[in-house]
């Protein structure tokens, strides 16, 4: 078999064992890796109702058939479990060095299980496992975790950590790996501090099997050589990711104040200009030629990497406009291992629960030094409030309850990325259906909304721009395991990645061979969601209901007096559930299943819920 | 007539400038004015109007907001 090691590692850290196993190339075709891999690893190992953060839950760490190899932006890897923050199926990926190396090592995956008895570093080496203590840096942020483990294994080894927010089970803490990566939304990082867990260390030297690697060598080489030119003609890296802030606000589609508004006089002063020209250094993924980590420094002088979603979140979002406060804020989230999009949303819900009455406390939107002493509280959990908080917005919003459930600005339990849907039916969709919790990554249809279509349109091409987005974003990039950045941000053609992955497989895919794959992997995670939620409805694919809150109408700018419609938005639901093949529940109807190959996964699932 | 041209993201790094007040003829297109800036296809870039999308074949107003952005995808 080419183009898979073949191989998954499944570590124990309960009995401090492990094994190399190995799949056939009929799972590997059908399944494709990262995601593909993921969701079913854990759709057969899980049994529905277990405590994600309890030793039964499972992390799987998995990579694709181009991760890794010099071809442009391969350098991702994909981290998935059963989500403390959703309790159903999460992932999310992150440039690490563990790509490269764990393939190196042999494996295309890695599954761990169990909960060690004390805080343990595992480390792997090619076949060799081991299990060793990490008492000295329980309690230590990401930032002197990694350095700590470089000072040790060298800066090329693998690396994934956590901060004090994964140790602490903070339901929305990330994984993090290198100088400002970070991955896993669903609260990764907290499944890997309820292990015990506090890092992977990965070392590989085996080559990574290739059907013709002369022939990927030179593609490779070319093509990251083309990926840059590109960047440099379009100038993007100058300011990455942030470059969307003022185009938000000028949209009416920024976060601000909790999603209450959706643009700001004031935001210019934290965008990616501001951004471009505090600018003090750049990093990057593995692999890649347009890196987008932009840092700067923070009121404490340290450096910081901005991106958009954290800028947005953590500033607008809080009513912050100062960038050197959204700095601050951003490096604790990562310091602590807080995801930024959940952390943002979280303060900023809290803000509006206090200003409405709803919650205690004295915290204002502006208010730079409440939010600072905030993070801190709830990376540790310290007090009341630090502990609710660190539950996520939707169970705070039940805990301080006043209708504040209408406000928590999340989907499925997951906090909402940072474009202000209030007017933005399609985006609101994306979000509404994203299979692991409101999530950008999946489906970015916000552009084709503004530019393409009339934005006021519930009509099924969104729906269908929706799904097609997914199979390319949620489905193929996922799967294979490489960051979509150069396709979408400097225009690097789709075509180019069948030819890796035929380079690789000795296959002869066209892109359209990778399609049935994305929506076996999408179905796949729609049952995941049904055994562990068998009473689900429709309903549990709509945003928040302040997006069709009357009252919370913007009273001027571009949308004034415009929100969403929930018949017009249920409309355009259906939709999307005729396209993809779901009942009126949203859950794939037994005809889809089979079609995509998932009777036997249909069957268990019937075990515990009904299929239409 | 007098409007007001907004550059983002890359763009403005390219083209030299984040915002400008710009005169243009009666009936200038939104086409026109993107070709002005050295843009040909009006297809590769994100243009707005006062908050909302603007066909290349749409006439530019007094005192509108022009919008021109590279089509990037957020985080």
């Amino acid at each position: 078999m080419h183009g898979w090691t073949g191989g998954i590692l499944r570590v124990d850290l309960t009995n401090r064992t492990w094994r190399r196993e190995t799949f056939t190339e009929e799972f590997a075709l059908t399944w494709i890796g990262g995601r593909g891999f993921a969701a079913k690893i854990l759709y057969d190992e899980l049994a529905p109702g277990i405590d994600p953060l309890g030793p039964e839950n499972k992390l799987v760490v998995a990579v694709g058939p181009i991760s890794g190899i010099s071809a442009p932006n391969t350098g991702k890897t994909v981290v998935a479990a059963k989500s403390p923050l959703t309790g159903g199926y999460g992932d999310g990926n992150l440039g690490t060095r563990v790509t490269e190396k764990l393939r190196r090592a042999g494996f295309d995956a890695l599954i761990v299980e169990g909960r060690a008895e004390r805080p343990t570093l595992l480390y792997i080496d090619d076949e060799t496992v081991e299990f060793l203590p990490a008492d000295e840096m329980w309690g230590k942020g990401t930032y002197e975790t990694n350095e700590w483990i470089y000072a040790r294994y060298g800066k090329g080894a693998g690396v994934l950590n956590i901060g004090q927010a994964g140790e602490n089970l903070v339901r929305y803490a990330v994984i993090r790996s290198m100088e400002g990566r970070a991955g896993g939304r669903p609260g990764m990082g907290a499944v890997m501090g309820s292990k015990l867990l506090k890092a992977i260390v990965v070392k590989g030297s085996q080559p990574i099997p290739q059907a013709f690697p002369a022939e990927m060598k030179t593609l490779g080489r070319e093509d990251l050589r083309a990926v840059r030119a590109l960047d440099q003609e379009s100038a993007w890296s100058k300011q990455g990711t942030t470059g969307v802030l003022s185009w938000c606000n000028e949209v009416a589609a920024l976060p601000v104040n909790n999603f209450r508004r959706t643009h700001h006089p004031e935001a210019w002063r934290v965008n990616g200009e501001q951004l471009q020209a505090a600018t003090v250094a750049v990093y990057g993924c593995p692999n890649c030629t347009m890196q987008c980590g932009l840092a700067m420094l923070d009121t404490e002088r340290r450096e910081s990497e901005l991106d958009y979603e954290n800028m947005g979140l953590l500033g607008p979002n809080l009513g912050l406009f100062d960038i050197t406060q959204v700095a601050t804020l951003n490096y604790l989230c990562d310091d602590y291992g807080i995801d930024t999009i959940s952390g943002g949303g979280v303060l900023g819900f809290y803000a509006d629960a206090v200003e409405r009455g709803a919650a205690p406390g004295d915290i204002r939107f502006g208010d730079f030094e409440g939010f600072r002493r905030l993070l801190t509280a709830i990376a540790h959990r310290d007090g009341e409030v630090g502990g609710i908080l660190a539950e996520g917005t939707l169970r705070a919003a039940r805990v301080f309850g006043h209708g504040s459930e209408e406000y928590a600005m999340q989907c499925k339990g997951m906090e909402i990325s940072a474009y202000n849907c209030k007017f933005i039916p399609g985006m609101a969709l994306a979000f509404g259906v994203s299979p692991i919790g409101a999530h950008h990554k999946e489906s970015w249809v916000i552009t084709y909304e503004i530019q393409q279509t009339p934005r006021e349109s519930y009509g099924r091409d969104k729906a269908q721009k929706v799904i097609d987005l997914q199979r390319i974003r949620g489905g193929l990039f996922e799967a294979i395991v490489s960051c979509r950045f150069p396709w979408i941000e400097v225009g690097w053609g789709l075509e180019h990645y069948p030819k890796y992955f035929n380079a690789i497989t000795g296959r002869e895919w066209e892109l359209e061979d990778f399609w049935p794959s994305a929506d076996r992997i999408y179905a796949l995670i729609k049952l995941f969601w049904l055994r562990e939620f068998p009473d689900t409805t429709r309903r549990d694919d709509y945003p928040p209901h302040a997006w069709f809150d009357p009252q919370n109408a913007d009273t001027e700018g571009p949308i004034a007096g415009r929100i969403l419609e929930y018949d017009r938005y249920d409309e355009l639901l259906q939709h999307y559930y005729d396209i993809r093949g779901y009942d009126h529940r949203g859950i794939p109807t037994r005809e889809t299943l089979e079609r995509l190959g998932l009777g036997a996964e249909a069957a268990a699932a019937e075990a515990h819920a009904t299929l239409g | 007539m007098r409007i007001t041209l907004r550059l983002v993201g890359g763009l403005a790094h390219r083209l030299g400038f984040s915002e400008q007040e710009r005169e243009l003829p009666a009936g200038t297109t939104a086409g026109a004015l993107l070709a002005a800036l050295g843009i040909e296809d009006p297809g590769s870039v994100i243009t707005t109007r006062n908050g909302w999308g603007i066909a290349p074949d749409e006439t530019v107003e007094e005192g509108d907001r022009i919008l021109v952005s590279p089509p990037f995808s957020g985080g």
